[in-house]
């Protein structure tokens, strides 16, 4: 017995779908994510909801927009090289600067005053 | 231009058997300096992020100074850019010029939109505001990197335009679809780089602690 099926979308049609679809999940989420801030919830997990939904955001924009999902490999390890080298660098240069010796002087706390009889520093001297 | 010029434009935009990599040589170039504009944007957002987790005193606070309402729609218009961005280079691999003309077109307007946006925005903040980039580390660290950005979409607006001029003077051919490519990918670029500014440097300014 003979079957028809319908006809298949042009490659290039079935991804102007798929481009619009993203667009509309992508402005979802971006709302999403300012309706968030408004909520009453916990710190710590609206800043990791937030950046999860914006890796989310990232990933859906750098594999369907840009391509890599139909890319070599080569393409994402390229930009995963200089991606991973940029968020190790920020995320060390975060945790380095939380290190209390590391916080800038004038951001903390005014250092108590010296005791009334100490001799002055050379340099308040002057 | 691209030198191919009989194999199908959106077959060679994903393979291209000339190349040792497989790859067009403009895109594997393109991903390399976008991979190192990556860096320097992590240098950027990693200063800012330092600076507002350490104040320094008489730091103005960011939520009295930021317009939600005004980024967000900058942030809708920059992801709008990406989708038509998306569709032009979708178009010009299928050999519908007019169709990729049109959506550069669109590209180059919402670019356009998000730019104004900004210039706005600064002005609001410098005149109303008191935001300068002197004036506190704030002021310093948020102009430099949104700025930043600003130049980028900027460059990208200027690019893409002159895409649509060489277009217009009947020089872009299906063929040289990897030139749109490569200028879609920056601009893609400009939306991600955004999609984290506007998460790490307004939203997180929002949320009570």
């Amino acid at each position: 017995m003979e079957t028809t099926h319908p006809p298949l979308l042009a490659p290039h049609q079935s991804r102007y779908q798929l481009f619009v679809s993203v667009a509309i999940l992508l402005s979802f989420i971006t709302g999403a994510e300012i309706v968030a801030i408004w909520l009453p919830w916990v710190h710590w997990f609206l800043v990791a909801l937030l950046v999860v939904l914006s890796a989310v955001k990232f990933g859906y924009v750098i594999f369907i927009f840009m391509h890599l999902r139909w890319d070599r490999w080569l393409c994402t390890a390229v930009f995963l090289m200089g991606l991973l080298l940029a968020g190790g660098t920020a995320l060390a240069l975060v945790k380095l600067f939380a290190v209390g010796d590391s916080i800038p002087l004038t951001s903390q706390e005014e250092p108590p005053a010296p005791p009334a009889n100490a001799a002055p520093s050379p340099a308040r001297a002057q | 231009m691209s030198s191919a010029t009989t194999a199908d434009p959106a077959a060679l935009a994903h393979h291209d058997p000339t190349t040792a990599t497989g790859v067009p040589n403009k895109k594997i170039l393109m991903w390399a300096f976008l991979a190192s504009d990556c860096m320097f944007f992590g240098a950027l957002i990693s200063t800012h992020l330092i600076y507002r987790l350490h104040p320094m005193p008489g730091t103005p606070s960011p939520r009295e100074i930021f317009d939600l309402e005004l980024t967000s729609f900058s942030t809708f218009i920059l992801l709008m850019s990406s989708v038509t961005m998306a569709l032009a280079v979708n178009a010009i691999q299928h050999g519908q010029l007019g169709r990729c003309r049109g959506m550069l077109m669109a590209t180059i307007l919402f670019g356009g939109i998000f730019l104004g946006c900004q210039v706005y925005e600064f002005n609001h903040f410098v005149h109303e505001k008191s935001l300068t980039l002197s004036g506190s580390i704030l002021g310093s660290t948020f102009y430099t990197l949104t700025g930043t950005h600003g130049i980028h979409v900027l460059l990208g607006v200027v690019w893409l335009c002159s895409i649509l001029l060489y277009s217009a003077a009947g020089k872009l051919r299906p063929q040289d679809a990897i030139d749109v490519e490569s200028a879609g990918l920056y601009w893609h670029f400009v939306d991600i780089v955004w999609i984290v500014i506007f998460t790490a440097v307004y939203l997180l300014e929002y949320l009570h602690r």
